[in-house]
């Protein structure tokens, strides 16, 4: 495998320039917005780069969370494509990044677990990975209580933090301990890795993928006060110290009663109206979190612009690929729903919104 | 051989007392490529999909519980029973014996499990206890301080600074008492008055404190010495329940081996029939069976059943054939570059399968820039060993031994050519030419090749648009006959500048070129005016003519740099030459007077040109068949054929 620099990343920056040019334009996502049902939405999709994963599946069988789970599978291609073409000294930060699916999985069959789902109701909630995740997730599903399905994870990365915390969860019977420690613990491994790198590596992984630590740790913050009304050593334990322009003073000051527009009017200047967002919590704050994402959007568009050689090129793509099937994933609940445009508009963070 | 297998379509209407023999039939044959037809059932039909999706689901949760007491008695898999045994087993018949082994291993494999949790749980107080196993004071005298709080525990390193900055605003200690990479053993020590904080913040950093059972009293050192007994103890009972064990993993396992494969056939047959269309009174059933197999399948099926009605159909290539499973027959040395083929993408059924194509080219190319009697022969003799077995380690390679054993034999020839023998050029005469004495020929020749290679690649797109009759593929596109003939024109204009005169007058190549590229030029307008389709062009056709004027030149360029690509084969052949020099001036270096030291060093650069140039050169082939030679005319896409089997393949 290549070092870094033009050698060793031309490439992922090739395919990657490629794949990027088949992100959908402005006119495919009006068209999408505009789309009078699920089934019209299908179809338009089926003329795009999701259209062979979706044709997959007989158009009987493609309920709109199938249809996610189908999408879904370009982003793992896109993954297993970039961390492939990507330096030897890169890989890790990527694969870390993609195995943040897997923490979402594993998260999602432990509540599988708990609210007694079977595997059909769970399997096409997970995201697929394929054969690089190290999760028995059927085996889980059918076991018969959160610890056994613990038990079965022995031998992987997960196994130590969970087992440890299962004593929080044997105690309170909640999932939130085993949550949030999946949570700390692969945003720490992130970190590592972002700190692995070194030279322009390491100031577009901060660029990128700090960003995307600092919107959680942030998020997680204000959910934690707001939400949760934890206490401000359960906030400081329950964060990261660490983020590239949101310093561990920012969240102790949240944790501590701080005024949180004041908080993120430091953080970003640019952010408007922040006040009115948080004055109505349930509903100011997913729209909040649009805004930060938004800001991730810039921030990996920025990485596409001047030298080319870094691993901020696939890191942005994969980023930008996994924020379109976001805003895919809240089209095709909306239309399904029957949602009107103007409701779903604000959630969304590439399509109808420009 | 020179497309995939021709297949036909097959569609069979069985009655239903006779579904499971030909669906065990169509399993145990290995060549029905099944389609799902399951969309013909009504949704409430009896025995519908739903119904063996429903068995199917029960015999894989059979199937994972067996496979979960053969774990428990550490019991292989063993070998597919053989197909005349492999009938659908009753979920009546089998769920007694599973639930009886279950109960046989479970209780022994959860004692097991639990003992082994309780050596483990008994391994954490002790951890927890040594680092104050030399206090004198009794352990319960840290419970029910008054004025202090103080709490023993277990927490995870890395949120060691976190509580610490956790609890900034109150007096606290927090001590290490011992620490590994993950965890550690501390002791947090603050004021009663604080107690709510710190046992919050000790809580939400996951310090986890220490929980003794009432039986473990007295100073640590005493309950360590306790514990210690406790896990003999343990560890003895663990030892006699693994002999238990292994008299049942002897009784059990050929029981266990068969109930598997039988209710794995089982869960592959519900499987199957789950995709057939039910209707009434009988099944439908739909897939694709390789032509030259039918007649011996339909023969078999109307043994099994004598009211089955069969129905065929035989899709012409030329209609194209998106649905059609791609079933490749390459057999023998073919078969060693098929896979070169498929993991550049599996052809189209309507597509020429360019198997034969790279099995001529790769080892031409190869043996051209490898061209050495010797490297040649071990490289021949390393792929004879592959493609022999005989190794257990490296079975798998097999098939790519094969390859590596035509590469090196062909390089041998090559060697013969060029006169080298592992680098030595003064002991076998050339006999066509010294690359590294005639650089320029060698040059020109393989820029030759690569011309030749490229037509080739012309020619097989245009083979593969008239199989679908894309009548604009085949005469406009770039690679289709305009393409072919810009190409052969710019190619006689360059070949009177620097050869000399041809029998062609030049304007004649000059107007040749001009037609060809606008033919390229105006591809899409002129398909669309020769299928029908109006408008000629989409957005303007100032627009269009300014976008195909750049298309036209990236046509231009990449004909020139598809031609100039294979220069480096006959770059590779100066360079394997150049490098074997090196690697004599290199030994003389060491030793002058051709002592050991010489012949080592000549050895060891020897080896390195095989190991290393080799798996170079391997690579410039394959890029310059994938690159240049593939991009003219491989479509790809094709859906692979997978016939039905009662064992599963190596994916599933």
């Amino acid at each position: 495998m290549p070092k870094g620099g033009v050698s060793g990343y031309s490439a992922v920056h090739a395919r990657v320039r490629a794949m990027y040019s088949t992100m959908l334009t402005a006119e495919v996502w009006a068209a999408l917005c505009e789309a009078p049902s699920f089934a019209s939405l299908i179809n338009i999709l089926k003329d795009t780069v999701y259209g062979p994963y979706l044709l997959e599946v007989e158009e009987k069988a493609l309920t709109p969370r199938r249809a996610v789970y189908q999408i879904k599978q370009h982003l793992a291609n896109a993954y297993n494509t970039v961390i492939r073409l990507v330096p030897e000294h890169a890989q890790p930060l990527l694969t870390q990044l993609y195995r943040l699916f897997e923490v979402d999985n594993l998260k999602a069959v432990l509540r599988g677990i708990v609210t007694g789902a079977s595997w059909d109701q769970v399997r096409y909630v997970l995201f697929p990975l394929g054969a690089i995740t190290v999760l028995p997730a059927q085996a889980m599903v059918e076991a018969e209580s959160v610890g056994a399905a613990v038990e079965l994870l022995r031998g992987t990365p997960y196994y130590d933090t969970l087992a440890h915390a299962m004593e929080r969860f044997t105690a309170e019977q909640s999932l939130f301990p085993l949550e949030v420690a999946l949570d700390l613990d692969y945003r720490r491994e992130l970190w590592k890795d972002i700190n692995q790198l070194s030279g322009r590596d390491r100031e577009q992984a901060l660029h990128i993928v700090g960003s995307l630590i600092d919107m959680d740790n942030l998020m997680w913050a204000i959910r934690y006060r707001v939400y949760h009304h934890l206490s401000e050593e359960e906030i400081i334990n329950y964060t990261v110290p660490f983020g590239y322009q949101v310093r561990d003073e920012d969240i102790r000051a949240i944790a501590a009663g701080a005024d949180i527009a004041q908080v993120l009017a430091r953080v970003y200047p640019d952010l408007t109206d922040v006040r009115s967002l948080l004055e109505e919590p349930r509903r100011g704050l997913p729209l909040l979190e649009v805004r930060l994402q938004k800001h991730i959007v810039e921030r990996c568009r920025e990485a596409f612009i001047g030298y080319p050689f870094h691993v901020g090129i696939p890191l942005a793509y994969v980023v930008l690929n996994e924020l379109e099937i976001q805003d895919l994933t809240v089209l095709i609940e909306a239309k399904s729903l029957r949602i009107p445009v103007e409701e779903f508009r604000p959630h969304l963070l590439m399509g109808c919104g420009y | 051989m020179f497309y995939p297998q021709e297949m036909t379509e097959i569609e069979l209407i069985v009655p239903e007392r006779d579904v499971l023999p030909v669906t065990r039939l169509l399993a145990g044959e290995g060549v029905f490529h099944q389609m799902d037809a399951s969309y013909l059932s009504s949704e409430t039909e009896l025995g519908g999909a739903d119904y063996w999706r429903g068995q199917s689901a029960t015999y894989a949760a059979l199937e994972r519980r067996i496979l979960a007491i053969m774990q428990a008695l550490d019991v292989d898999e063993g070998q597919p029973l053989p197909a005349a045994e492999t009938t659908m087993i009753e979920i009546e018949t089998v769920r007694p014996s599973v639930e009886r082994l279950e109960q046989e291993s479970r209780d022994l494999s959860e004692e097991l499990a639990r003992a082994q949790k309780q050596l483990e749980q008994l391994q954490r107080y002790i951890r927890q206890l040594e680092p104050i196993a030399d206090v004198e004071v009794r352990i319960s005298a840290f419970r029910n301080l008054r004025y202090i709080f103080a709490m023993l525990g277990i927490m995870p390193v890395d949120n060691m600074e976190r509580l610490q900055t956790s609890l900034a605003r109150i007096p606290f200690v927090l001590l290490t008492l011992r620490k590994d990479s993950q965890q550690a053993v501390v002791l947090l020590l603050g004021t009663q008055h604080d107690s709510d904080i710190l046992e919050r913040a000790a809580r939400s950093a996951y310090l986890n404190p220490l929980n003794l059972p009432e039986a473990y009293q007295g100073t640590p050192a005493q309950i360590i010495a306790a514990i210690r007994e406790d896990m003999e103890r343990i560890q003895q009972h663990i030892t006699e329940r693994k002999g238990v064990i292994t008299e049942l993993h002897d009784a059990r396992r050929r029981q266990l081996q068969t109930l598997l494969w039988r209710v794995r056939a089982s869960r592959m047959l519900t499987d199957a029939i789950a995709r057939f269309g039910r209707l009434r009174y009988t099944y439908v059933i739909a897939g694709w069976v390789p032509t030259a197999r039918l007649d011996s399948l339909v023969q078999r099926l109307n043994q099994v059943s004598g009211e089955i009605l069969i129905e065929t159909s035989r899709p012409k290539r030329r209609n194209g054939g998106q649905d059609v499973p791609v079933a490749l027959h390459n057999p023998g040395i073919l078969g060693a570059f098929q896979q070169l083929v498929t993991n550049y993408g599996w052809p189209r059924y309507e597509e020429v399968d360019p198997t034969f194509l790279i099995t001529l080219t790769f080892p031409l190319l190869f043996g051209t820039m490898f061209g050495d009697v010797g490297h040649g022969l071990v490289l021949a003799l390393l792929g004879g060993l592959l493609a022999s077995r005989q190794v257990r380690a490296l079975r798998g390679l097999a098939n790519m031994g094969l390859l590596i054993l035509i590469c090196g034999l062909v390089s041998t020839v090559f060697g013969f050519l060029y006169g080298s023998v592992f680098g030595l050029e003064d002991i076998l005469p050339a006999l066509w030419l010294r690359p590294l004495e005639s650089i320029m020929q060698i040059l020109m020749v393989t820029v030759g090749l690569g011309i030749v290679l490229l037509s080739l690649g012309f020619l097989t797109n245009i083979i593969n648009a008239w199989m679908v009759r894309d009548w604009g593929r085949l005469l406009f596109d770039h690679n289709g006959i305009a393409g072919l003939l810009l190409y052969w024109s710019l190619i006689g204009l360059v070949a009177r500048a620097f050869v000399g005169p041809l029998p062609l007058n030049p304007s004649v190549l000059v107007v040749l070129v001009a037609l060809a590229s606008l033919a390229v030029m105006l591809a899409e307008p002129l398909t669309r005016l020769i299928e029908g389709h109006r408008p000629l062009t989409e957005g303007g056709m100032g627009t269009y003519i300014v976008q195909a004027l750049f298309e036209l030149f990236e046509t231009l360029i990449s004909l020139l740099s598809n031609s100039l690509s294979y220069v480096r084969v006959g770059a590779f052949a100066v360079a394997h030459g150049g490098l074997s020099a090196v690697i004599f001036i290199l030994a003389e270096l060491v030793s002058p007077t051709k002592g050991v030291g010489y012949w080592l060093v000549v050895a060891l650069g020897n080896l390195f040109i095989v190991g290393f140039e080799g798996l170079i050169v391997g690579i410039q082939t394959l890029r310059l068949e994938y690159y240049e030679f593939f991009s003219k005319f491989f479509t790809g896409g094709g859906r692979r054929y997978t016939p039905l089997s009662l064992v599963p393949t190596a994916g599933e």
